[in-house]
Parts: C-alpha cells; sequence; structure tokens
C-alpha cells in the first residue's frame, strides 16, 4: 500500500484501533524509515496525547514518589525513618546519661546515709557504754585539769567495765596525728589504751574496756600521737590524771 | 478543566531536552525530576483507565521504570520524553484492563516502545494550549457516540468489533462514529497546525 492509501488509517494506528492489512502496512512503512508515514504517526499521536489529557485530574500518595525512587536505588534526602531512629537513640543516650547520674546520686546519698548510720549506731554503742559505766556503784571518779585553762574533764574508772574520758578544751589534732591514752603503772611503765580524736568543739570521750588492773594503775594519760599510735609515748602528756583508787 | 493537567506541563516540558540526557547517564534524581513533571498527569491518565488508586500507583511505578530502562532510545538534545511516557501510561493501563478481564492484547499498544523516536519534538505541538484548546472543542463537538467510542479505545483500549459488541451496535455504524469522530479531531488539529 502507498502513504496516500493509509491515510485514514493513521489515527486508527495511534488509538490501536488499525485493522490488517492496515495496521501492518503502516509499521512496515515504520520500519523502514518512511518520512511521510513517520510524519502522519507523529501527528496522530498528539492528537492521541491530547485525547489523554481529558482525563480528571487526580494526585496519587506522596509515597509513590519515593516508591519509584527506591525502585532504582535512588533514596530520598528527606527526615524519614533514618533521621527519626536517629533522633530516638540520641533521646534515650541523653535519658540513659540522665538516669544514670541520677542513679550515681542515689547511690552516693545512700552511701552516705548508710556511713552516717552507722556512725550513729558506733555512738549509740558508745554512750550506752558510757552511761554502763557511769551508772555502776564501784566506779569512781577523778578530775583533771581543774583552774587549767586547758584541756580538763573527768576519768570514770570501773574495774569490771573499764574506763571512761570525758575530756574538754582539747585542740584539734593535727592531720596523720590523734590523741593516744596511757595507764601509767605504779612501776612508772605506760601501758596504751587506744587511740582517739577531739570534736571540732574540743570535746572527747573515750572508752577503754574490759577489766581494769585497778592495784597498779596509777593515773591515766594523754598524749599526741600518730595515728596509728606507737609503744611508748612520745610526747610530753597533754592530761595526767591521778586516779583516785590508786591513792587509796 | 478538562485538559489543565497538559497545561500544566506547558512550562514542565520546556527543560525535557537536559532532563532526557539526565536519564541517559542514569542519574537517579531524574527520574524524580521526570516524576515531578508527569507523574500527576501520568497517574491522571492511568487511574481514568483502570479507576483503582491502589493498581494506578503500581501501574504508575511500571511506567516510570519502563521510560528508565529505555531512555536510551530517545535524542537527547530534542527530548521530548512526556509525550512517550503518557503513551506508555496509557499501554499499561490498557493492558491491565485486558489481562484482567481476559481480552487479548492489542498489538499497536506496543507500538510505542518501537518507535520512540516518533515523540520526538511532539511537545512543541501537544503543550501548546491554543491547540488544546482547539482539540478540546473539537471533542466537545463531537456527538455522544462519536465522544463515546473515542474515549472506549483510548481509555479503555477497545477495539472497533468489541466497541460494537459493548454498545450493542452494528460494528459498520461503530466504524463510521470513529471515523468521523477522528476526522473531525484531525480537521481541528490541521486548522491549528496552520495557525501556529
Amino acid at each position: 500500500m502507498t502513504c496516500a492509501e493509509l491515510q485514514d488509517h493513521y489515527e486508527l494506528y495511534a488509538l490501536g484501533l488499525a485493522e490488517e492489512p492496515e495496521r501492518g502496512e503502516i509499521r512496515a512503512h515504520l520500519d523502514r524509515g518512511c518520512e511521510v508515514c513517520m510524519v502522519e504517526i507523529k501527528r496522530a499521536r498528539e492528537m492521541a496525547a491530547l485525547l489523554g489529557g481529558s482525563a480528571a485530574p487526580a494526585a496519587p500518595s506522596p509515597r509513590l514518589r519515593r516508591r519509584i525512587l527506591a525502585s532504582v536505588g535512588a533514596g530520598e534526602h528527606s527526615f524519614g525513618w533514618a533521621a527519626f531512629l536517629a533522633g530516638a537513640t540520641a533521646l534515650a543516650a541523653c535519658a540513659a546519661f540522665y538516669f544514670a547520674g541520677r542513679e550515681r546520686q542515689y547511690f552516693d546519698e545512700a552511701r552516705v546515709l548508710r556511713e552516717q548510720t552507722r556512725n550513729q549506731i558506733i555512738q549509740i554503742a558508745r554512750l550506752n557504754e558510757a552511761f554502763a559505766i557511769l551508772n555502776s556503784a564501784d566506779t569512781t571518779v577523778t578530775s583533771f585539769g581543774e583552774n587549767q585553762p586547758k584541756p580538763k574533764g573527768r576519768v570514770f574508772l570501773n574495774p569490771s567495765r573499764g574506763l571512761l574520758l570525758i575530756a574538754s578544751n582539747l585542740p584539734q589534732a593535727p592531720s596523720g596525728k590523734a590523741y593516744e591514752l596511757w595507764f601509767l603503772t605504779k612501776g612508772g611503765k605506760a601501758v596504751r589504751a587506744g587511740m582517739f580524736q577531739s570534736e571540732s568543739d574540743g570535746t572527747a570521750i573515750d572508752i577503754a574496756r574490759g577489766a581494769m588492773d585497778m592495784k597498779n594503775t596509777a593515773a591515766v594519760a594523754v598524749t599526741m600521737e600518730v595515728e596509728a599510735g606507737v609503744d611508748a609515748p612520745t610526747s610530753t602528756p597533754m592530761i595526767v590524771a591521778p586516779l583516785a583508787a590508786a591513792s587509796q | 478543566m478538562l485538559l489543565l493537567p497538559i497545561l500544566l506541563a506547558i512550562r514542565a516540558a520546556e527543560g525535557d531536552a537536559d532532563l532526557v540526557a539526565r536519564l541517559q547517564r542514569r542519574e537517579p534524581q531524574a527520574l524524580g525530576d521526570l516524576y515531578d513533571r508527569y507523574g500527576r498527569l501520568a497517574y491522571s491518565l492511568i487511574l481514568r483507565v483502570v479507576r483503582d488508586t491502589g493498581i494506578a500507583e503500581d501501574l504508575v511505578q511500571e511506567t516510570f521504570l519502563r521510560v528508565w530502562n529505555r531512555a536510551q532510545a530517545f535524542d537527547a538534545q530534542k527530548g521530548a520524553i512526556g509525550p512517550w511516557l503518557l503513551a506508555v501510561a496509557r499501554n499499561r493501563a490498557i493492558d491491565y484492563l485486558r489481562s484482567a478481564g481476559g481480552r487479548e492484547r492489542n498489538a499497536v499498544e506496543f507500538e510505542e516502545t518501537d518507535h520512540p523516536a516518533l515523540y520526538i519534538d511532539m511537545e512543541q505541538g501537544i503543550l501548546a494550549s491554543d491547540k488544546a484548546r482547539r482539540v478540546k472543542r473539537a471533542v466537545e463537538k463531537l456527538s455522544a457516540q462519536q465522544r463515546q467510542v473515542i474515549e472506549l479505545a483510548y481509555f479503555e483500549g477497545l477495539s472497533q468489533t468489541e466497541m460494537a459488541e459493548r454498545m450493542g451496535q452494528p460494528l459498520g455504524t461503530v466504524k463510521t462514529w470513529v471515523r468521523t469522530a477522528l476526522k473531525n479531531l484531525r480537521d481541528e488539529l490541521g486548522a491549528a497546525a496552520v495557525s501556529a
């Protein structure tokens, strides 16, 4: 067929309505590059495309664009799951850091409270011991430092329970130093009786527990020594209290 | 309103040559730009055919992937990828209808892949608003039967025999309506070409 004979079939071809043999003829013309048919088919397809524009406008969902790009391996630079997860991770990290800090704070506070409780229990036990010595009928009392600016106080001596020292005007021991209590025997020997520290107001309470050798103890003394204590006094005693029982 | 999608694409078509070149360089973002220009138009066309939004989106995706995979067939200097894309979109949709309806494929629906070069330079005419208005007027001038056969052919891909069965009319009558409708449209386009 000639191009002229196909003239009325180009639009039919463009719309898919051409029938044989015209459809095959047009295809053959196009395959061999027939310029007339190519121009006519362009025109017919142009008309067909215009018909396509008569469809009512509609909008696809926004995710369709992402689907299409993802299908060719292209990601979208938008705020999506990755950014959301990164934000959530950062938030979780901040929360973990915050709660870890709070946990440390609570742990430290609990440790301080436990230390305070332990110290109070020790103080109560010491006070109970002190009261026991004070209330015992066989306890004797010796004062020291009277009429002196410092230090001064009393020594309560019980044969079975031990010795209670209550002092005041004691200076704060320097760092690394502490007070050491001594029993001075009648033979002139100093026997270690324990270490103690004064309070910030200069007061101190110390207890030397256990049965006392009342017959051989002439006095008690207090010296300033290193915190670990020493076997024999290395400084001049700050307190010397002759025991009343020893003089009897 | 009838031709609004095409009118909206007038400005978009101006950069098609560069877009085609980028598609041929396999730049994925070029596919995104192509979608931004013709995505709504293709979706509207396909939805008009299949009348199901989910299926329409699947077919739009197929359409753009087909164009992506066959972009090398175009002359990057001349561009004109939009009309070809719309032809592919229409054929994807009609192919779906035929598969769903158990109908045989119409051989001509695959022509666009055999001769993509025939779409070159088409947008200069297809997107000219004056010509679009003329075609719109020509469609409006068609009789109800003529307009129906054109729509059945374009949006449903029916052959003339199938249209005759659908409409309960003799095949000869349907062929007359089709030829008359196409002649009127052609005349309108011809007049537009002269006036352009």
